[in-house]
């Protein structure tokens, strides 16, 4: 994946745009964490999201506190 | 009735290890050729599958004669209790194979870096989404960004064609709903 013009906040609002609330883009993250941990790490590095939040996202996303 | 050419193929031994066999009593070939050439019979052959099943089990082949020239009884019970183990383990080992297969299947896929059509579909479908929220996703990702729609969709691994035809339905379906 190449695009660099699509940004966190641009894809949350595509998101919210289809309805999705907090707790579905949670579910979201959980259900891509637990299927594919890597492809989900590829895709948030994608967004160009800081390793950080990066971690912080998956973190959460797997359940752990 | 087996050569011994056709007898050490089919235990996957060399002539000259049967040739031996033959030297120290353990496998004698009951039968000659006119030419003299050593002919296995039946009995022979049954015989040569209770010595490999011996083999199989780490016994000394001094061992072996003493259990096919003494007891026969003996003799035949171990080697159906051996037959059998053999048979268990080697189910044993295909499942083992089996398992180690999976296992490297599932790990690979959960490896993989790339998202293909099939696990994103299946990820916005876990989250509850259908068709229609997938449709009015591209409709807003053909609206917030033409070229990322696009990328994004090649990522995925779709051919020229479908991506023309899904960018052409998000546009089609955004006239219909302004």
């Amino acid at each position: 994946m190449s695009a660099t013009n699509v940004t966190v906040e641009q894809w949350v609002e595509l998101f919210r745009a289809i309805g999705l609330e907090e707790p579905d883009m949670h579910k979201w993250h959980e259900e891509f964490e637990q299927r594919f941990p890597d492809g989900h790490q590829g895709f948030l590095e994608w967004l160009q999201i800081p390793g950080s939040r990066i971690t912080e996202i998956r973190r959460r996303s797997a359940g752990v506190p | 009735m087996l050569t011994i050419s056709k007898l050490a193929r089919r235990f996957g031994l060399s002539r000259s290890t049967l040739l031996y066999y033959d030297s120290i009593g353990l496998l004698s070939p009951s039968l000659r050729s006119r030419a003299n050439y050593r002919l296995y019979s039946e009995k022979d052959v049954e015989r040569m599958e209770l010595i490999d099943l011996y083999r199989q089990a780490g016994l000394p082949l001094k061992d072996i004669a003493r259990i096919l020239d003494s007891d026969q009884g003996t003799a035949k019970a171990l080697g159906a209790r051996l037959r059998t183990l053999g048979e268990e383990i080697r189910k044993l080992r295909r499942q083992q194979q089996t398992i180690v297969d999976l296992l490297r299947d599932e790990a690979s896929l959960r490896e993989t870096r790339s998202l293909d059509k099939q696990r994103w579909v299946a990820i916005l479908r876990a989250t509850g989404l259908d068709d229609d929220d997938m449709w009015r996703w591209h409709v807003e990702f053909e609206r917030l960004s033409p070229e990322a729609h696009q990328d994004f969709l090649e990522s995925l691994g779709l051919g020229d064609e479908e991506i023309e035809r899904i960018r052409e339905g998000s546009r089609d379906r955004k006239r219909e709903v302004s």
